[in-house]
């Protein structure tokens, strides 16, 4: 859910910045945009849709998503020109290699989880299982594979939405953000007004949907 | 019925393409912050 904050927040001041006039939005031409669509479906299967998410193995779940963090991989390479795909493909890079290096799943130690939730739920876990519905294992900082990349950080006690994050979750959250707030190519950023503007004709068609005007 | 329809046709007449682009556009962005995130939620544990 926070990392859907971040994009709905970027879009929110892409927008605002271009009603206010600082500089023309114009949402990010992604290539080969089938590939989130593709590889993401397994893990929307695996964790995200109630009625088949309890149907997955351990295996099987973390088999899931390690296929579609790979796939993801290989659209933000496609797509790295773009503002922020460079940052988000580095926390998705992070997240990867801890997920593989701890057998398909992010790892949580049981210090993080006792600050998530009450202590009759922590007292039902068990180290090495699955947390729930999620994409985490409950493992000691002793047990874990570069336990520095592991979600580990957590909110200030004042925000009631609890959760835990990682360095690479991080830079996902910050990647997006800025992918949607500031998408726009600096050769479109002069915008009508501007003195420079006019002299521009190819940022006039480019502003205009790529249509000179004559 | 022909009330309904009216404001269904007049609703759909003002999506522009440029609408639609934005929409497909944000889902985009939104799986993939998603698939490429993993925060341990909370409110997942114990389900």
């Amino acid at each position: 859910m926070i990392l859907g904050v971040a994009v709905f927040a970027g879009l929110l001041l892409g927008l605002l910045l271009d009603r206010l006039g600082r500089r023309i939005w114009q949402p990010p031409v992604f290539r080969h945009s089938w590939l989130v669509a593709i590889f993401f479906l397994p893990q929307f299967l695996a964790f995200y849709l109630p009625a088949t998410r309890g149907l997955f193995s351990a295996q099987l779940v973390a088999a899931s998503l390690v296929l579609s963090q790979f796939g993801l991989l290989a659209f933000c390479l496609f797509n790295w020109r773009l503002t922020g795909i460079p940052v988000l493909t580095v926390g998705l890079f992070l997240n990867l290699i801890v997920i593989l290096a701890n057998g398909g799943m992010m790892p949580v130690s049981p210090e993080t989880v006792s600050r998530l939730v009450s202590s009759e739920t922590m007292a039902r876990l068990e180290i090495g299982e699955r947390l729930g519905t999620t994409k985490s294992i409950l493992l000691t900082e002793e047990m874990m594979v570069f336990p520095w990349l592991a979600d580990r950080f957590v909110p200030p006690d004042w925000i009631p939405y609890r959760f835990a994050f990682s360095v690479g979750d991080v830079f996902i959250g910050l990647g997006a953000f800025v992918l949607l707030a500031f998408p726009t190519r600096k050769e479109f950023a002069i915008k009508k007004g501007n003195p420079s503007y006019d002299n521009q004709p190819d940022i006039q068609a480019a502003n205009n949907g790529g249509k000179r005007r004559c | 019925m022909k009330n309904t329809t009216a404001q269904f046709v007049s609703i759909v007449s003002k999506i522009k393409m440029q609408h639609i682009q934005i929409a497909v556009m944000v889902m985009v962005a939104l799986m993939l912050a998603l698939g490429a995130g993993a925060p341990t939620d909370g409110g997942g544990i114990g389900h």
